[in-house]
């Protein structure tokens, strides 16, 4: 049987980095429900919907990089050579050297084309309209590059704004035309989306908040209105790099924003006996389901949710995932992918060397496959393409380490 | 010196060849297996031979701190001053030396923001505590009020400016009163908050038993590779933290042969003069961890100079920050000394490759240690 979730965090009474104020909901908040095995089962929690609106410390500038430096650092012929017909996957990689760069992969694993980055990207995303990629520099990073595939064209570089970073991912709009960006307003620990346009040399033409704290992940409804954001509930500073600064009061929360006004459309924050669940990544089923996965900050030897799902207007489901598969991720899923067309859920655990597959429909386990440091996964012809910092794609060896994420070039 | 350190966009302008992944193949090092046999006792003494013994000094220093501002309060001197101000660097040495324990007891209840909060830098945090000391405002000399105050007026940096800042000569005659007792207040803070952090990790029960058994039912770490993990995790990332968070705020390097624009009042400690010797504690730190734990005893036999590498490089810095002496700004503004930060710069990123990718690689934790934490 698995142990129960520790619920019992102490509280946080001693001095804070006062962090602003409560706003009332905005929205009638639908109720956290059918929390699965292992945790607490049955419990209906009324959501919160605070969003920080100022802060009291508002502390520490952010030291911005020349963008033009990451342009210099481009491979002299500049364009990416990304039109080759047999290119499906694109993943960001670390070279043997220790220098970082995109890389473009066949159906079978195969390396088409890679070029450097002058630091280490994270998740990518791809737009079929425009036939455009990103990929976004890893966090607390401050650049994002958008490759232009089918065509002959520069790379266009885009810097954080002053006051923000990059968090790592971000999707195109449905027409291809915008971009979207996770971002952390940092001296306010809001999280925050980019919008920039396409049109216009990806120029930053706005932002509006995700409702949340530490945004990590964020895909787009089937119908484009909708970004679905992962809030990780973690807060980090650039100050304090990569340290995780809350996880005795994590806030973590899956948010839909409308596209169009920045409104909040709903927010499904966990409940407190799962508050040390980070809500990470997600991505979209062919029904327009949701699908989301988590990494565990809370006792290692805890077996909390790790996978879930939800459609527009209900409350999220775990999937009661069998002991064993739950151990064999470790706590921690790295990256999660649906392949629509067979229905299936992808996740990997680099921490559990592990890569498994679950039928969209039932949530049963189909497959449990062990993979050195598995990283990426991304629907592939049949199944999915899993990558590792080993250097495997889809089981075939390359001598770079790939990062946690792949997209799918098309289809 | 060209310092090319700031300027890693520069290195990459050698693109990389378009030569097939395939060709490097045979670059790729040998796998590496964690040495499991060796990790539980690696990570006990970690916590016996660093840990505990980091956090106990931290303690005692800090109940100096708080008897000698009390004393500086009874009887403001020149002396009580003196000896006010040698108990503050007393503690500032002890901290640096176990501040890079960011995780745990330290991460809770924003107990290490709350014993230093730095950078500050539109100084708001300055502004906070100028404030506090411009009202008299007595609920900042009260413990139990400070400690639930924002955490930029109840730590060292605070600390440092009623004890440097304008206006602390006023604390060696009657007229720095109420200073006087917000000082006293922030040092009885810093006394209960080191106690915490000891009295976590002395609890057998505690933190310690998880870092010294790993296994199925530790709440930390399920396996000796997670262990390792978070372990070498220290070192890597205080060396960062001192790199990215320390050192470069304040040196700009040389570029083009001109010296850049350096922030010395973004440096840490620098009203008091600690800047520096708060970076050697930093490396002496790190290498009493390394030695204390005795992470050589993870390598493989083949690899153990890597050790010797990084008990090189750890002493050589620290050594080097103890050159760069005097008040920060002076130290900037010689070219000897700035010569020597630059050697500080350079090979703080050459320490950091050493543990990142030598060391990490050969204990088994794959090629590069931090290109696999995730996200």
């Amino acid at each position: 049987m698995p142990r129960p979730l520790h619920t019992g965090c102490a509280p946080t009474t001693c001095g804070t980095v006062d962090r602003g104020t409560t706003a009332p909901p905005r929205s009638p908040s639908p109720l956290w429900g059918g929390v699965g095995e292992g945790s607490a089962a049955g419990t209906r929690l009324r959501l919160k919907n605070q969003i920080a609106t100022k802060t009291l410390i508002d502390r520490r500038s952010f030291v911005r990089m020349a963008g033009a430096a990451w342009v210099a650092a481009l491979e002299s012929r500049g364009a990416f050579a990304l039109n080759r017909t047999d290119a499906v996957f694109a993943s960001a990689f670390m070279a043997p050297d220790g220098r970082y760069g995109v890389a473009t992969l066949t159906e079978a694993g195969e390396i088409v084309d890679r070029t450097l980055l002058p630091a280490r990207a994270h998740g990518m995303a791809f737009s079929p309209v425009s036939r455009r990629a990103v990929a976004f520099a890893r966090r607390p990073g401050t650049y994002a590059m958008i490759l232009a595939i089918d065509r002959p064209a520069e790379p266009v570089v885009i810097t954080a704004a002053e006051g923000r970073h990059f968090f790592g991912h971000g999707c195109f709009s449905a027409d291809g035309r915008l971009l979207y960006a996770t971002e952390n307003d940092f001296a306010a620990n809001r999280g925050m989306v980019g919008v920039y346009d396409g049109t216009a040399g990806f120029a930053r033409i706005g932002e509006f908040p995700t409702y949340g704290i530490g945004p990590h992940d964020m895909a787009l409804s089937s119908d484009g209105r909708t970004l679905i954001i992962a809030n990780g509930g973690i807060e980090t500073h650039p100050d304090f790099g990569r340290t995780k600064l809350n996880l005795d009061h994590m806030e973590p929360s899956l948010t839909l924003v409308d596209t169009a006004t920045g409104a909040l459309v709903e927010k499904h924050a966990l409940p407190p006996a799962l508050r040390q669940l980070s809500t990470r990544h997600v991505d979209i089923g062919a029904d327009g389901r949701i699908w989301f996965a988590c990494q565990y900050e809370g006792p290692r030897n805890d077996l909390p949710p790790l996978v879930g799902h939800f459609a527009k207007g209900e409350a999220p489901t775990f999937v009661d995932l069998p002991e064993r598969t739950t151990l064999a991720l470790a706590n921690y899923v790295g990256a999660i992918a649906v392949n629509r067309r067979e229905g299936l859920v992808g996740l990997t655990s680099p921490k559990g060397n592990a890569a498994v597959t679950l039928d969209a429909k039932t949530g049963a386990v189909v497959r449990e496959e062990r993979i050195a440091d598995a990283a990426g996964v991304a629907a592939a012809a049949h199944g999915f393409a899993v990558s590792s910092y080993c250097g495997s794609f889809k089981g075939h060896p390359n001598a770079v380490a790939w990062d946690q994420h792949i997209v799918r070039l098309g289809g | 010196m060209h310092l090319t350190l700031f300027l890693p966009f520069a290195l990459l302008s050698l693109a990389i060849s378009g030569a097939p992944a395939a060709a490097q193949e045979g670059e790729a090092p040998l796998p590496r297996v964690l040495d499991e046999a060796a990790l539980p006792g690696v990570m006990a003494r970690a916590v016996d031979d660093f840990i505990l013994p980091g956090y106990r000094a931290l303690s005692q220093s800090t109940t100096a701190l708080a008897e000698a501002s009390g004393t500086l309060c009874e009887t403001p001197s020149d002396a009580t001053l003196d000896a006010a101000r040698s108990a503050f660097t007393d503690v500032v040495g002890k901290w640096s030396a176990v501040e890079i324990i960011r995780l745990g007891p330290a991460l809770e209840q924003n107990r290490f923001e709350r014993f230093l909060f730095y950078p500050d830098r539109k100084s708001t945090g300055l502004k906070q505590v100028q404030a506090i000391i411009a009202k008299g405002d007595e609920s900042a000399a009260d413990i139990e009020s400070l400690r639930i105050k924002s955490v930029a007026v109840q730590g060292l940096g605070a600390l440092e400016f009623v004890l440097y800042g304008t206006g602390s000569e006023a604390l060696s005659g009657g007229e720095g009163d109420f200073r006087c007792r917000y000082g006293r207040a922030i040092a009885t803070n810093l006394e209960t908050i080191a106690g915490e952090l000891l009295a976590a990790w002395e609890n057998p029960d505690g933190i310690q038993a998880a870092w010294k058994k790993p296994g199925p039912d530790n709440p930390l770490f399920r396996d000796d590779r997670e262990a390792a993990t978070e372990l070498l995790g220290i070192l890597v990332h205080s060396v960062e933290m001192v790199k990215d968070q320390r050192l470069r705020p304040l040196y700009a390097g040389t570029i083009d042969g001109r010296p850049g624009r350096d922030n010395p009042k973004l440096a840490v400690y620098w009203r008091s003069g600690n800047t520096m010797a708060s970076l050697s504690a930093n490396f002496r730190g790190l290498q009493a961890l390394f030695n204390g734990a005795g992470m050589e005893n993870l390598l493989p036999a083949d690899s153990r100079s890597i050790a010797g590498s990084v008990n090189f490089l750890l002493k050589t810095l620290a050594r080097a920050a103890d050159r760069v002496d005097g008040p920060i700004d002076a130290a900037l503004a010689d070219d000897k000394r700035r010569a020597t930060l630059s050697f500080i710069a350079l090979n703080t990123a050459d320490l950091l490759d050493r543990l990142n990718r030598d060391f990490g690689g050969a204990i088994g934790l794959g090629a590069g240690f931090s290109f696999a934490d995730g996200d």
